[in-house]
């Protein structure tokens, strides 16, 4: 490019620059060998993802436990695409979009401090490489039967164990707090998550949860995934 | 002055920029009268040969005039710089002029609601439009704002308006600005609000009242 420019700015001259052209490409060819980063490995990826998590830690805890008091959900061992999936939708302004939705709108600028480069990937690589946290049962309202029989549309993409499945873009459930997954339901419910233009599987989620038509059915279904073995 | 900087976008902005160039000017110009009258007397007394060096005692007449002449000219600045300061805290922040339009300010960790009034121009009624992070009014339009915050103090700060006034939960905090000058402008959190808190931007646009009617056409339309 150096030497492009000279050929430009010196057309009569060209013969007499051939030289310095040259010098100067090599150079520039020289330097990008020494300045280009070799491809992050995997180590790399998950210490650079370690760096980066210490803001993370501040709600959901140093081992990804998460917080109730501050409505952090235990984010430990969750699989690297969806943690990857859900901060692409916070950076996307498809989740932490309503105004109502507090804890959103919370998690939505922190996203914000991983959009550079592959940030992202590194603090998603590092949080499913924490040892999950299950929860305690704290709700304990729900009818565990009634909750199976709920459950049975929800098998279809979350699995029979709620382990997930990456095919359909499906979290784990088994061993998330029961408190935030009532919390996310009636997010779901009234249009505070899923709502946004562009968010196909928040949508998919929002037609779903049709099938829970009061907040008894959500503490149900609630109660029978918390039953579940992580 | 200071709009070479930041633009001027409101009438406050003016007379704050007014009262910023007071001081500017009044402390400028005698710190540049000091100086030279410093180094005036350094150059002219400087040391020369078999001239011993005279100790002044400041106690004539004549010497105590440079502190005493200085001194009255400080205090007659002060007067004028509090009076300056007077007239446009009274401007900014004590007169409320009749609102126009009002729009409410919700602030929380870490992200701004905002509640515009709508088409019908008025709060509480159902074509009222929440945005999040993104704050429209008109231009010339004088409003009145309804401050609060859900969590803990911030501060709405408008640096094109010179506007800053803290946010405290369970309180709900009027102001008023009136926009003068079309663009888009930054609203950032003032007050230290917890680990998010540089990550709590906001937009500020203001507009001509047909881009709002069209903008508030556009969020009827997408149901929102």
């Amino acid at each position: 490019m150096v030497g492009v420019w000279l050929e430009r700015r010196n057309p009569a001259r060209g013969s007499r620059w051939g030289g310095v052209n040259r010098a100067a490409s090599a150079l520039l060819l020289a330097a990008t060998a020494v300045w280009t980063k070799p491809a992050a490995t995997c180590a790399d990826l998950l210490a650079r993802g370690r760096e980066l998590y210490v803001l993370c830690s501040s709600c959901h805890g140093d081992r990804g436990q998460g917080d109730r008091q501050r409505s952090a959900p235990a984010i430990g061992g969750l699989p690297q695409w969806y943690v990857e999936a859900q901060l692409h939708k916070f950076l996307a302004g498809e989740r932490g979009y309503h105004p109502d939705d507090v804890t959103g709108l919370q998690m939505r600028p922190m996203a914000q401090a991983v959009h550079r480069g592959d940030d992202l990937q590194a603090v998603a690589a590092y949080v499913a490489s924490l040892r999950p946290q299950p929860w305690p049962r704290t709700q304990h309202s729900g009818d565990t039967t009634r909750g199976q029989t709920l459950y049975a549309t929800c098998i279809a993409c979350h699995g029979a164990d709620g382990k997930g499945n990456e095919a359909l873009k499906a979290p784990r459930l088994a061993g998330q707090a029961d408190w935030y997954l009532i919390d996310q339901l009636k997010k779901f419910r009234s249009g505070q998550r899923g709502a946004a233009p562009g968010d196909a599987m928040g949508a998919q989620m929002r037609a779903m949860v049709n099938v829970l038509p009061d907040d008894n059915a959500i503490a149900d279904v609630v109660a029978y995934i918390s039953s579940l073995r992580p | 002055m200071l709009s070479w900087l930041v633009p001027q976008a409101s009438t406050s902005a003016r007379d704050i920029d007014w009262l910023f160039t007071l001081i500017l000017v009044t402390v400028g110009f005698w710190f540049v009268v000091a100086q030279a009258a410093l180094f005036t007397l350094i150059f002219r007394f400087r040391r020369r040969p078999d001239v011993a060096a005279a100790y002044i005692s400041g106690e004539r007449k004549e010497e105590k005039r440079w502190i005493s002449r200085p001194h009255a000219l400080v205090i007659v600045c002060d007067i004028v710089l509090i009076a300056g300061a007077l007239l446009t805290w009274k401007a900014v922040k004590q007169d409320l002029p009749p609102a126009d339009e009002r729009v409410r300010i919700i602030a929380q960790q870490w992200a701004w609601v905002f509640v515009h009034p709508g088409p019908d121009g008025k709060l509480d009624t159902d074509d009222d439009v929440r945005t999040v992070n993104d704050l429209r009014v008109k231009i010339d339009t004088t409003y009145h704002f309804e401050l609060t915050s859900r969590d803990v103090v911030h501060s709405f700060s408008v640096p094109a308006f010179r506007l800053k006034q803290d946010a405290v939960p369970g309180r709900i905090v009027t102001g008023w600005f009136r926009p003068t000058r079309l663009g888009t402008y930054d609203i950032q959190c003032a007050e230290i609000c917890g680990i998010g808190h540089a990550l709590m931007p906001a937009r500020l646009t203001v507009e001509t009242p047909a881009e709002q009617a069209a903008w508030y056409a556009s969020r009827s339309a997408q149901g929102g």
